[in-house]
Protein backbone atom coordinates (compact mmCIF):
# COMPACT_ATOMS: atom_id res chain seq x y z
CA UNK A 1 0.00 0.00 0.00
CA UNK A 2 1.56 3.31 -1.04
CA UNK A 3 1.43 6.21 0.83
CA UNK A 4 1.06 8.62 -2.36
CA UNK A 5 -2.16 9.44 -3.49
CA UNK A 6 -1.23 11.11 -6.54
CA UNK A 7 1.97 11.78 -8.48
CA UNK A 8 1.58 13.33 -11.18
CA UNK A 9 4.94 13.43 -13.93
CA UNK A 10 5.68 15.49 -16.62
CA UNK A 11 2.26 15.99 -17.37
CA UNK A 12 1.89 18.29 -20.93
CA UNK A 13 -1.47 19.25 -22.35
CA UNK A 14 -2.45 21.04 -25.37
CA UNK A 15 -5.42 22.13 -27.20
CA UNK A 16 -5.04 22.65 -30.98
CA UNK A 17 -1.24 22.73 -30.41
CA UNK A 18 -1.17 25.64 -27.64
CA UNK A 19 0.27 24.26 -24.62
CA UNK A 20 -2.40 24.85 -21.77
CA UNK A 21 -0.06 22.45 -18.74
CA UNK A 22 3.86 22.01 -19.43
CA UNK A 23 5.77 19.52 -17.54
CA UNK A 24 3.87 19.88 -14.52
CA UNK A 25 4.44 17.13 -11.83
CA UNK A 26 2.69 17.10 -8.39
CA UNK A 27 3.09 14.30 -5.60
CA UNK A 28 -0.11 14.20 -3.18
CA UNK A 29 0.87 12.08 -0.11
CA UNK A 30 -2.13 10.83 1.72
CA UNK A 31 -3.90 12.83 4.66
CA UNK A 32 -2.57 16.06 3.52
CA UNK A 33 -4.83 18.61 1.81
CA UNK A 34 -3.12 20.69 -1.38
CA UNK A 35 -4.10 23.97 -2.64
CA UNK A 36 -3.15 24.66 -6.72
CA UNK A 37 -2.89 28.51 -7.08
CA UNK A 38 -1.83 30.37 -10.01
CA UNK A 39 -2.79 32.89 -12.17
CA UNK A 40 -5.88 32.67 -14.80
CA UNK A 41 -5.16 30.47 -17.60
CA UNK A 42 -2.36 28.65 -15.57
CA UNK A 43 -3.76 25.26 -16.54
CA UNK A 44 -5.57 24.51 -12.57
CA UNK A 45 -8.53 22.90 -14.01
CA UNK A 46 -6.85 21.87 -16.95
CA UNK A 47 -4.48 19.63 -14.17
CA UNK A 48 -7.42 18.08 -12.35
CA UNK A 49 -9.47 17.39 -15.69
CA UNK A 50 -6.22 15.41 -16.65
CA UNK A 51 -6.05 13.28 -13.88
CA UNK A 52 -9.68 12.40 -14.69
CA UNK A 53 -9.16 11.62 -18.40
CA UNK A 54 -11.37 14.65 -19.64
CA UNK A 55 -8.77 16.12 -21.42
CA UNK A 56 -5.68 14.07 -23.25
CA UNK A 57 -2.57 13.75 -21.88
CA UNK A 58 0.19 14.91 -24.55
CA UNK A 59 2.84 13.14 -22.36
CA UNK A 60 3.61 12.26 -18.80
CA UNK A 61 2.38 9.77 -16.67
CA UNK A 62 -0.06 10.17 -13.89
CA UNK A 63 -0.58 7.42 -11.25
CA UNK A 64 -3.39 6.94 -8.59
CA UNK A 65 -2.84 4.59 -5.77
CA UNK A 66 0.25 3.25 -7.44
CA UNK A 67 -2.01 2.51 -10.70
CA UNK A 68 -3.94 3.76 -13.62
CA UNK A 69 -6.30 6.46 -12.86
CA UNK A 70 -9.38 4.23 -14.65
CA UNK A 71 -8.03 0.77 -11.83
CA UNK A 72 -8.71 3.55 -9.13
CA UNK A 73 -11.59 5.48 -10.53
CA UNK A 74 -14.08 4.32 -7.74
CA UNK A 75 -11.54 5.73 -5.04
CA UNK A 76 -11.51 9.19 -6.72
CA UNK A 77 -14.00 11.99 -6.02
CA UNK A 78 -14.70 15.39 -8.51
CA UNK A 79 -16.01 18.50 -7.22
CA UNK A 80 -16.12 20.21 -10.72
CA UNK A 81 -16.49 24.24 -10.74
CA UNK A 82 -20.09 25.45 -9.87
CA UNK A 83 -19.77 27.56 -13.12
CA UNK A 84 -19.79 24.32 -15.52
CA UNK A 85 -23.41 23.44 -14.94
CA UNK A 86 -26.95 24.97 -15.51
CA UNK A 87 -28.44 25.66 -12.52
CA UNK A 88 -31.46 25.88 -13.68
CA UNK A 89 -31.61 22.36 -14.34
CA UNK A 90 -34.87 20.75 -13.16
CA UNK A 91 -34.07 19.20 -10.48
CA UNK A 92 -33.47 19.80 -6.21
CA UNK A 93 -30.96 19.16 -3.89
CA UNK A 94 -31.40 16.24 -2.87
CA UNK A 95 -31.36 14.84 -6.48
CA UNK A 96 -27.71 16.44 -7.14
CA UNK A 97 -26.09 14.38 -4.17
CA UNK A 98 -27.55 11.29 -5.10
CA UNK A 99 -25.79 11.53 -8.59
CA UNK A 100 -22.45 11.01 -6.51
CA UNK A 101 -24.30 7.31 -5.99
CA UNK A 102 -25.24 6.62 -9.43
CA UNK A 103 -21.76 5.19 -10.48
CA UNK A 104 -21.91 2.58 -7.21
CA UNK A 105 -25.53 1.85 -8.47
CA UNK A 106 -24.92 0.45 -11.37
CA UNK A 107 -27.19 0.02 -14.81
CA UNK A 108 -30.54 0.71 -14.91
CA UNK A 109 -31.04 0.65 -10.62
CA UNK A 110 -32.51 4.16 -9.59
CA UNK A 111 -31.81 5.46 -5.84
CA UNK A 112 -33.78 3.79 -3.10
CA UNK A 113 -34.84 4.62 0.60
CA UNK A 114 -31.02 3.59 1.34
CA UNK A 115 -29.17 6.03 -1.11
CA UNK A 116 -31.87 8.63 0.17
CA UNK A 117 -30.87 8.10 3.54
CA UNK A 118 -26.93 8.39 2.55
CA UNK A 119 -27.76 11.82 0.09
CA UNK A 120 -29.80 13.27 3.78
CA UNK A 121 -26.91 12.04 5.08
CA UNK A 122 -24.14 14.33 3.25
CA UNK A 123 -26.74 17.17 3.05
CA UNK A 124 -26.51 17.18 7.16
CA UNK A 125 -23.05 16.97 7.01
CA UNK A 126 -22.38 20.29 4.65
CA UNK A 127 -25.17 22.06 7.09
CA UNK A 128 -27.64 21.95 4.00
CA UNK A 129 -30.54 19.34 5.31
CA UNK A 130 -33.39 22.10 5.57
CA UNK A 131 -32.70 22.80 1.44
CA UNK A 132 -33.23 19.14 0.43
CA UNK A 133 -35.74 19.57 -1.62
CA UNK A 134 -35.49 22.68 -3.04
CA UNK A 135 -35.04 23.41 -6.85
CA UNK A 136 -31.41 23.98 -6.90
CA UNK A 137 -31.91 27.36 -8.77
CA UNK A 138 -33.23 29.11 -5.46
CA UNK A 139 -30.02 27.99 -3.99
CA UNK A 140 -27.54 30.61 -3.38
CA UNK A 141 -24.10 30.41 -4.81
CA UNK A 142 -22.23 29.03 -1.25
CA UNK A 143 -25.46 26.60 -1.12
CA UNK A 144 -24.82 25.19 -4.53
CA UNK A 145 -21.25 25.00 -3.85
CA UNK A 146 -22.25 22.92 -0.69
CA UNK A 147 -24.41 20.96 -2.29
CA UNK A 148 -21.46 19.75 -4.82
CA UNK A 149 -19.56 18.93 -1.49
CA UNK A 150 -22.33 16.99 -0.43
CA UNK A 151 -22.18 14.97 -3.77
CA UNK A 152 -18.68 14.32 -3.10
CA UNK A 153 -19.13 13.01 0.02
CA UNK A 154 -21.42 10.57 -0.26
CA UNK A 155 -18.62 8.98 -2.62
CA UNK A 156 -17.02 8.60 0.16
CA UNK A 157 -13.12 8.27 -1.79
CA UNK A 158 -10.03 8.39 -1.13
CA UNK A 159 -8.53 11.49 -3.32
CA UNK A 160 -10.75 14.50 -4.15
CA UNK A 161 -10.13 17.02 -6.72
CA UNK A 162 -11.74 20.01 -5.82
CA UNK A 163 -11.91 22.86 -8.80
CA UNK A 164 -12.49 26.21 -6.72
CA UNK A 165 -14.66 25.31 -4.11
CA UNK A 166 -14.92 27.94 -2.52
CA UNK A 167 -15.74 30.45 -4.92
CA UNK A 168 -18.64 32.80 -5.18
CA UNK A 169 -19.22 31.48 -1.14
CA UNK A 170 -19.30 33.98 2.01
CA UNK A 171 -17.01 34.30 4.96
CA UNK A 172 -19.07 31.59 6.91
CA UNK A 173 -19.64 28.99 4.63
CA UNK A 174 -15.87 29.43 3.58
CA UNK A 175 -15.04 28.42 6.92
CA UNK A 176 -17.82 25.45 6.66
CA UNK A 177 -16.22 24.28 4.14
CA UNK A 178 -12.69 23.93 4.87
CA UNK A 179 -13.57 22.92 8.64
CA UNK A 180 -15.14 19.73 6.32
CA UNK A 181 -11.99 19.65 4.17
CA UNK A 182 -9.64 19.21 7.00
CA UNK A 183 -11.66 16.66 8.78
CA UNK A 184 -11.61 14.92 5.11
CA UNK A 185 -7.72 15.15 5.12
CA UNK A 186 -7.83 14.11 9.43
CA UNK A 187 -9.72 11.42 8.29
CA UNK A 188 -6.12 9.94 6.01
CA UNK A 189 -7.73 10.77 2.54
CA UNK A 190 -5.92 13.07 0.26
CA UNK A 191 -7.31 16.49 -0.71
CA UNK A 192 -6.64 18.78 -3.68
CA UNK A 193 -8.02 21.98 -3.98
CA UNK A 194 -7.95 24.40 -6.99
CA UNK A 195 -8.03 27.96 -4.83
CA UNK A 196 -7.25 31.30 -5.97
CA UNK A 197 -6.67 33.61 -2.45
CA UNK A 198 -3.00 33.86 -1.71
CA UNK A 199 -3.66 35.00 1.87
CA UNK A 200 -5.41 32.00 2.58
CA UNK A 201 -2.80 29.69 1.70
CA UNK A 202 -0.82 29.32 5.22
CA UNK A 203 -4.10 28.59 7.30
CA UNK A 204 -5.90 26.33 4.67
CA UNK A 205 -3.17 23.89 2.99
CA UNK A 206 -0.50 21.77 3.94
CA UNK A 207 1.31 21.56 0.69
CA UNK A 208 0.88 23.88 -1.89
CA UNK A 209 1.89 23.74 -6.43
CA UNK A 210 2.13 26.94 -8.04
CA UNK A 211 1.18 26.76 -11.63
CA UNK A 212 2.08 29.09 -14.64
CA UNK A 213 1.73 26.22 -17.48
CA UNK A 214 4.52 25.41 -15.98
CA UNK A 215 4.87 23.97 -11.68
CA UNK A 216 6.71 26.72 -10.68
CA UNK A 217 7.23 24.93 -7.35
CA UNK A 218 5.37 22.62 -5.27
CA UNK A 219 5.99 20.87 -2.05
CA UNK A 220 4.94 21.49 2.08
CA UNK A 221 3.85 25.41 2.37
CA UNK A 222 6.51 26.52 4.83
CA UNK A 223 9.24 25.63 2.20
CA UNK A 224 7.68 26.15 -1.06
CA UNK A 225 5.26 29.25 -0.70
CA UNK A 226 8.16 31.91 -0.87
CA UNK A 227 7.91 35.16 -2.03
CA UNK A 228 10.54 34.45 -5.17
CA UNK A 229 8.29 31.39 -5.74
CA UNK A 230 4.89 33.75 -5.94
CA UNK A 231 6.49 36.46 -8.09
CA UNK A 232 8.16 34.03 -10.28
CA UNK A 233 4.33 32.17 -10.64
CA UNK A 234 1.99 35.71 -10.97
CA UNK A 235 4.78 38.17 -11.96
CA UNK A 236 6.52 40.48 -9.64
CA UNK A 237 3.60 42.17 -8.51
CA UNK A 238 2.48 39.69 -6.29
CA UNK A 239 4.16 38.46 -2.81
CA UNK A 240 2.95 35.33 -0.20
CA UNK A 241 3.68 37.71 2.83
CA UNK A 242 0.81 40.18 1.84
CA UNK A 243 -0.88 38.94 4.71
CA UNK A 244 -4.48 40.80 4.85
CA UNK A 245 -5.52 40.90 8.62
CA UNK B 1 -69.53 16.27 -30.92
CA UNK B 2 -69.34 15.86 -34.45
CA UNK B 3 -65.48 16.09 -34.47
CA UNK B 4 -65.57 13.81 -31.72
CA UNK B 5 -67.55 11.17 -33.12
CA UNK B 6 -65.73 11.65 -35.96
CA UNK B 7 -62.13 11.16 -34.26
CA UNK B 8 -64.15 7.48 -33.49
CA UNK B 9 -65.49 6.53 -36.87
CA UNK B 10 -63.14 8.38 -39.50
CA UNK B 11 -60.32 6.08 -40.52
CA UNK B 12 -58.24 9.29 -41.83
CA UNK B 13 -58.97 11.41 -39.20
CA UNK B 14 -58.11 8.55 -36.59
CA UNK B 15 -55.12 7.88 -38.38
CA UNK B 16 -53.40 10.94 -38.08
CA UNK B 17 -54.67 12.01 -34.86
CA UNK B 18 -53.05 8.91 -33.57
CA UNK B 19 -49.85 9.73 -35.50
CA UNK B 20 -49.82 12.91 -34.34
CA UNK B 21 -49.79 12.02 -30.81
CA UNK B 22 -47.62 9.39 -30.50
CA UNK B 23 -44.80 11.62 -32.40
CA UNK B 24 -45.79 14.61 -30.15
CA UNK B 25 -45.74 11.99 -26.97
CA UNK B 26 -42.02 10.97 -28.65
CA UNK B 27 -41.10 14.05 -29.74
CA UNK B 28 -41.93 15.93 -26.45
CA UNK B 29 -39.73 13.60 -24.23
CA UNK B 30 -37.14 12.99 -26.57
CA UNK B 31 -36.74 16.58 -26.69
CA UNK B 32 -36.57 17.40 -22.94
CA UNK B 33 -33.02 16.26 -23.49
CA UNK B 34 -31.65 18.02 -26.39
CA UNK B 35 -33.26 21.45 -25.09
CA UNK B 36 -31.95 21.12 -21.67
CA UNK B 37 -28.76 20.45 -23.09
CA UNK B 38 -28.68 23.27 -24.85
CA UNK B 39 -28.97 21.81 -28.23
CA UNK B 40 -32.56 22.77 -29.29
CA UNK B 41 -31.25 22.98 -32.66
CA UNK B 42 -29.79 19.63 -33.23
CA UNK B 43 -33.21 18.42 -34.11
CA UNK B 44 -33.98 20.85 -36.78
CA UNK B 45 -30.02 19.65 -37.84
CA UNK B 46 -30.77 15.74 -38.12
CA UNK B 47 -34.93 16.83 -39.72
CA UNK B 48 -33.32 18.33 -42.30
CA UNK B 49 -30.79 16.32 -43.11
CA UNK B 50 -32.84 13.43 -43.50
CA UNK B 51 -34.19 14.54 -46.60
CA UNK B 52 -31.73 12.73 -48.33
CA UNK B 53 -31.52 9.80 -46.61
CA UNK B 54 -35.36 9.59 -47.92
CA UNK B 55 -34.46 10.04 -51.39
CA UNK B 56 -31.66 7.50 -51.21
CA UNK B 57 -33.26 4.85 -49.78
CA UNK B 58 -36.50 5.88 -52.10
CA UNK B 59 -33.17 5.81 -54.95
CA UNK B 60 -31.76 2.36 -53.90
CA UNK B 61 -34.87 0.25 -53.66
CA UNK B 62 -37.85 2.27 -55.19
CA UNK B 63 -39.65 0.97 -52.44
CA UNK B 64 -42.38 3.39 -50.49
CA UNK B 65 -41.89 1.06 -47.48
CA UNK B 66 -42.60 3.68 -44.26
CA UNK B 67 -39.58 1.40 -42.46
CA UNK B 68 -37.37 1.80 -45.68
CA UNK B 69 -37.83 5.78 -45.78
CA UNK B 70 -37.37 5.94 -41.98
CA UNK B 71 -33.86 4.01 -41.64
CA UNK B 72 -33.02 6.20 -45.08
CA UNK B 73 -33.78 9.28 -43.28
CA UNK B 74 -32.31 7.56 -40.12
CA UNK B 75 -28.97 6.97 -41.46
CA UNK B 76 -28.41 10.43 -42.86
CA UNK B 77 -29.90 11.98 -39.90
CA UNK B 78 -27.48 10.61 -37.31
CA UNK B 79 -24.65 11.04 -39.85
CA UNK B 80 -25.47 14.63 -40.11
CA UNK B 81 -25.53 14.80 -36.05
CA UNK B 82 -22.32 13.00 -36.16
CA UNK B 83 -20.41 14.94 -38.27
CA UNK B 84 -21.88 18.28 -36.23
CA UNK B 85 -20.26 16.75 -33.08
CA UNK B 86 -16.80 15.59 -34.72
CA UNK B 87 -16.11 19.17 -36.82
CA UNK B 88 -16.99 20.74 -33.30
CA UNK B 89 -14.82 18.56 -31.44
CA UNK B 90 -11.85 18.67 -33.54
CA UNK B 91 -11.93 21.61 -35.24
CA UNK B 92 -11.82 25.08 -34.20
CA UNK B 93 -15.22 25.54 -35.84
CA UNK B 94 -17.83 26.21 -33.43
CA UNK B 95 -20.73 24.23 -32.56
CA UNK B 96 -23.42 26.39 -33.95
CA UNK B 97 -21.71 26.78 -37.52
CA UNK B 98 -20.95 23.11 -37.38
CA UNK B 99 -24.60 22.36 -37.12
CA UNK B 100 -25.77 25.07 -39.97
CA UNK B 101 -23.23 24.07 -42.02
CA UNK B 102 -24.18 19.92 -42.13
CA UNK B 103 -28.23 21.21 -41.94
CA UNK B 104 -27.72 23.22 -44.81
CA UNK B 105 -24.91 20.55 -46.77
CA UNK B 106 -26.75 17.61 -46.53
CA UNK B 107 -30.71 19.42 -46.94
CA UNK B 108 -29.04 20.69 -50.07
CA UNK B 109 -28.01 17.33 -51.37
CA UNK B 110 -31.74 16.50 -50.12
CA UNK B 111 -33.00 19.25 -52.54
CA UNK B 112 -30.88 17.59 -55.22
CA UNK B 113 -31.73 14.46 -55.07
CA UNK B 114 -35.16 15.13 -55.15
CA UNK B 115 -35.42 17.11 -58.36
CA UNK B 116 -33.55 13.89 -59.69
CA UNK B 117 -35.61 11.58 -58.94
CA UNK B 118 -39.17 13.89 -59.60
CA UNK B 119 -37.30 14.25 -63.46
CA UNK B 120 -36.52 10.11 -63.83
CA UNK B 121 -38.48 8.26 -61.23
CA UNK B 122 -42.01 9.64 -60.39
CA UNK B 123 -41.02 10.49 -56.93
CA UNK B 124 -44.00 13.02 -56.64
CA UNK B 125 -46.37 10.27 -57.66
CA UNK B 126 -44.59 8.43 -55.12
CA UNK B 127 -45.14 11.41 -53.00
CA UNK B 128 -42.07 11.82 -51.66
CA UNK B 129 -42.35 15.52 -52.14
CA UNK B 130 -44.68 15.27 -48.84
CA UNK B 131 -42.14 14.76 -46.44
CA UNK B 132 -40.52 18.49 -47.13
CA UNK B 133 -43.66 19.97 -45.59
CA UNK B 134 -45.35 16.96 -44.49
CA UNK B 135 -48.37 15.32 -45.68
CA UNK B 136 -50.29 13.75 -42.42
CA UNK B 137 -53.60 12.58 -44.65
CA UNK B 138 -51.72 10.35 -46.52
CA UNK B 139 -50.60 8.04 -42.97
CA UNK B 140 -52.40 5.03 -43.24
CA UNK B 141 -52.24 1.95 -39.92
CA UNK B 142 -49.00 0.62 -41.43
CA UNK B 143 -47.64 3.93 -40.73
CA UNK B 144 -48.86 3.78 -37.32
CA UNK B 145 -47.90 1.05 -36.56
CA UNK B 146 -44.09 1.27 -37.46
CA UNK B 147 -44.25 4.85 -35.26
CA UNK B 148 -45.61 3.32 -32.28
CA UNK B 149 -42.98 0.00 -32.60
CA UNK B 150 -39.82 2.79 -33.20
CA UNK B 151 -41.23 5.40 -30.68
CA UNK B 152 -41.51 3.02 -28.09
CA UNK B 153 -38.44 1.42 -28.41
CA UNK B 154 -37.05 4.97 -27.81
CA UNK B 155 -39.30 5.65 -24.55
CA UNK B 156 -38.14 2.49 -22.93
CA UNK B 157 -34.65 2.85 -24.21
CA UNK B 158 -34.64 6.52 -22.21
CA UNK B 159 -36.77 5.08 -18.97
CA UNK B 160 -34.25 2.35 -18.75
CA UNK B 161 -31.20 5.13 -18.92
CA UNK B 162 -33.19 7.41 -16.69
CA UNK B 163 -30.32 8.82 -14.44
CA UNK B 164 -27.85 8.08 -16.87
CA UNK B 165 -29.44 10.50 -19.35
CA UNK B 166 -30.25 12.76 -16.19
CA UNK B 167 -26.28 12.98 -15.53
CA UNK B 168 -25.21 13.33 -19.10
CA UNK B 169 -27.76 16.07 -19.62
CA UNK B 170 -26.70 18.12 -16.04
CA UNK B 171 -22.76 17.14 -15.49
CA UNK B 172 -21.06 15.04 -18.17
CA UNK B 173 -17.88 15.26 -16.81
CA UNK B 174 -18.65 14.77 -13.39
CA UNK B 175 -20.49 11.23 -15.05
CA UNK B 176 -17.36 10.50 -16.54
CA UNK B 177 -15.54 11.06 -13.16
CA UNK B 178 -17.33 8.14 -11.69
CA UNK B 179 -17.02 5.64 -14.73
CA UNK B 180 -19.78 5.97 -16.51
CA UNK B 181 -19.54 6.02 -20.66
CA UNK B 182 -20.27 9.55 -21.25
CA UNK B 183 -19.44 9.47 -25.06
CA UNK B 184 -21.62 6.16 -25.38
CA UNK B 185 -24.42 7.68 -23.77
CA UNK B 186 -24.12 10.88 -25.58
CA UNK B 187 -24.31 8.62 -29.23
CA UNK B 188 -27.26 6.56 -27.73
CA UNK B 189 -29.49 10.13 -26.83
CA UNK B 190 -28.46 11.50 -30.25
CA UNK B 191 -29.97 7.92 -31.43
CA UNK B 192 -33.13 8.43 -29.40
CA UNK B 193 -33.83 11.86 -30.82
CA UNK B 194 -32.47 10.76 -34.41
CA UNK B 195 -35.84 8.07 -34.05
CA UNK B 196 -38.34 10.59 -32.47
CA UNK B 197 -37.81 13.02 -35.27
CA UNK B 198 -37.49 10.41 -38.42
CA UNK B 199 -41.00 9.12 -36.94
CA UNK B 200 -42.70 11.98 -37.28
CA UNK B 201 -41.31 13.44 -40.77
CA UNK B 202 -44.38 11.91 -42.92
CA UNK B 203 -47.06 14.14 -40.64
CA UNK B 204 -44.61 16.98 -40.30
CA UNK B 205 -42.28 17.23 -42.70
CA UNK B 206 -38.77 18.00 -42.49
CA UNK B 207 -38.68 21.60 -42.48
CA UNK B 208 -40.81 22.16 -39.04
CA UNK B 209 -39.97 19.12 -37.18
CA UNK B 210 -37.53 20.53 -34.92
CA UNK B 211 -40.34 22.33 -33.29
CA UNK B 212 -42.02 19.01 -31.86
CA UNK B 213 -39.05 18.55 -30.02
CA UNK B 214 -38.64 21.90 -28.81
CA UNK B 215 -42.27 23.76 -28.37
CA UNK B 216 -43.84 20.95 -25.91
CA UNK B 217 -40.48 21.02 -23.65
CA UNK B 218 -40.46 24.72 -23.23
CA UNK B 219 -43.65 24.52 -22.26
CA UNK B 220 -43.21 22.17 -20.17
CA UNK B 221 -40.19 23.86 -18.51
CA UNK B 222 -42.91 26.41 -17.23
CA UNK B 223 -45.11 24.67 -14.83
CA UNK B 224 -42.63 22.48 -12.85
CA UNK B 225 -39.19 22.37 -11.73
CA UNK B 226 -38.41 18.32 -11.40
CA UNK B 227 -37.59 16.11 -14.57
CA UNK B 228 -39.07 13.40 -14.40
CA UNK B 229 -42.79 15.58 -13.98
CA UNK B 230 -41.08 17.84 -17.34
CA UNK B 231 -40.49 15.14 -19.43
CA UNK B 232 -44.10 13.59 -18.34
CA UNK B 233 -45.72 17.15 -19.15
CA UNK B 234 -43.35 17.41 -22.41
CA UNK B 235 -45.04 13.91 -23.63
CA UNK B 236 -48.51 14.87 -22.69
CA UNK B 237 -48.74 18.39 -24.23
CA UNK B 238 -47.05 16.87 -26.94
CA UNK B 239 -49.89 14.46 -27.31
CA UNK B 240 -52.50 16.56 -27.43
CA UNK B 241 -51.43 19.46 -28.88
CA UNK B 242 -51.00 16.72 -31.78
CA UNK B 243 -54.34 15.54 -31.83
CA UNK B 244 -55.70 19.31 -31.28
CA UNK B 245 -53.68 19.88 -34.72
CA UNK B 246 -55.21 16.97 -36.35
CA UNK B 247 -58.34 18.11 -35.32
CA UNK B 248 -58.18 21.71 -35.97
CA UNK B 249 -57.11 20.97 -40.15
CA UNK B 250 -59.45 17.95 -40.19
CA UNK B 251 -62.39 20.66 -39.79
CA UNK B 252 -61.19 23.42 -42.29
CA UNK B 253 -60.33 23.21 -45.87
CA UNK B 254 -57.19 23.51 -46.74
CA UNK B 255 -55.35 24.08 -43.72
CA UNK B 256 -52.36 21.67 -43.55
CA UNK B 257 -52.01 19.43 -40.58
CA UNK B 258 -48.22 19.38 -39.86
CA UNK B 259 -48.37 23.45 -39.96
CA UNK B 260 -51.55 23.67 -37.56
CA UNK B 261 -49.92 21.34 -35.21
CA UNK B 262 -46.91 23.16 -34.83
CA UNK B 263 -49.09 26.24 -34.40
CA UNK B 264 -51.37 24.75 -31.88
CA UNK B 265 -47.53 23.58 -29.88
CA UNK B 266 -46.91 27.35 -30.43
CA UNK B 267 -50.02 28.45 -28.73
CA UNK B 268 -49.65 25.66 -25.82
CA UNK B 269 -45.95 27.41 -25.24
CA UNK B 270 -47.23 31.31 -25.19
CA UNK B 271 -49.51 30.07 -22.85
CA UNK B 272 -47.40 28.48 -20.28
CA UNK B 273 -44.87 31.82 -20.44
CA UNK B 274 -47.49 33.99 -19.98
CA UNK B 275 -49.46 32.53 -17.33
CA UNK B 276 -47.14 29.56 -15.26
CA UNK B 277 -46.53 30.42 -12.03
CA UNK B 278 -43.24 31.40 -10.76
CA UNK B 279 -41.60 31.45 -14.43
CA UNK B 280 -44.67 32.95 -15.92
CA UNK B 281 -44.33 36.49 -17.30
CA UNK B 282 -47.30 37.52 -15.52
CA UNK B 283 -46.80 35.95 -12.31
CA UNK B 284 -43.14 37.93 -12.57
CA UNK B 285 -45.09 41.17 -12.52
CA UNK B 286 -47.23 40.91 -10.39
CA UNK B 287 -46.35 42.52 -7.44
CA UNK B 288 -43.61 42.54 -4.40
CA UNK B 289 -44.78 39.70 -3.08
CA UNK B 290 -42.88 37.63 -5.69
CA UNK B 291 -40.00 39.22 -5.76
CA UNK B 292 -38.23 36.17 -4.65
CA UNK B 293 -34.72 35.21 -5.28
CA UNK B 294 -35.84 32.87 -7.81
CA UNK B 295 -37.89 34.98 -10.25
CA UNK B 296 -34.46 36.33 -11.85
CA UNK B 297 -34.43 32.96 -12.73
CA UNK B 298 -36.28 32.99 -16.68
CA UNK B 299 -36.65 29.38 -18.85
CA UNK B 300 -33.15 28.28 -19.50
CA UNK B 301 -30.14 30.46 -18.52
CA UNK B 302 -27.54 29.47 -17.04
CA UNK B 303 -27.21 32.21 -14.52
CA UNK B 304 -26.92 31.63 -11.10
CA UNK B 305 -27.77 33.79 -8.47
CA UNK B 306 -24.93 35.17 -6.36
CA UNK B 307 -24.18 34.58 -2.89
CA UNK B 308 -26.57 36.69 -0.14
Amino acid sequence: MTDVALDIQGCTVAYHDTPVLWDASLTVPRGTITGVLGPNGAGKTTLLKAVLGLVPVASGRIQVFGDTYAAQQDRVGYVPQRGSVDWDFPTNALDVVLMGLYGQLGWFRRPGAHENEQARQALRDVGMLDYTDRQISQLSGGQQQRVFLARALVQDADLYLMDEPLQGVDATTERTIMQLLHNLRDAGKAVVVVHHDLHTVADYFDRVLLLNKRAVASGPVASVFTDANVSATYGTEMRASTEAH
Amino acid sequence: MDLLYELVTDYTLRTVALGAALLGMVGGSLGSYAVLRGRSLIGDAVAHAALPGIAGAFLLTGSMNPLVLMLGAATTGLAAALLVETTAHTTRVPYDSALALMLSAFFGLGLVLMTYLQRHAGASQAGLDAFLFGQAAALVTRDVYVMAALGGIALVMMLLLWKELKLLSFNPDFGHSLGLPMQLLNGLLTTLIVVAIVIGLQTVGVVLMSAVLIAPTVAARQWTNRLGRMVALAAGIGAATGVAGAVVSASMRNLPTGPTIVLCMGAVVAMSMLLAPERGLLWRMGGPRTAAPSSSNSSFSTSSPADS
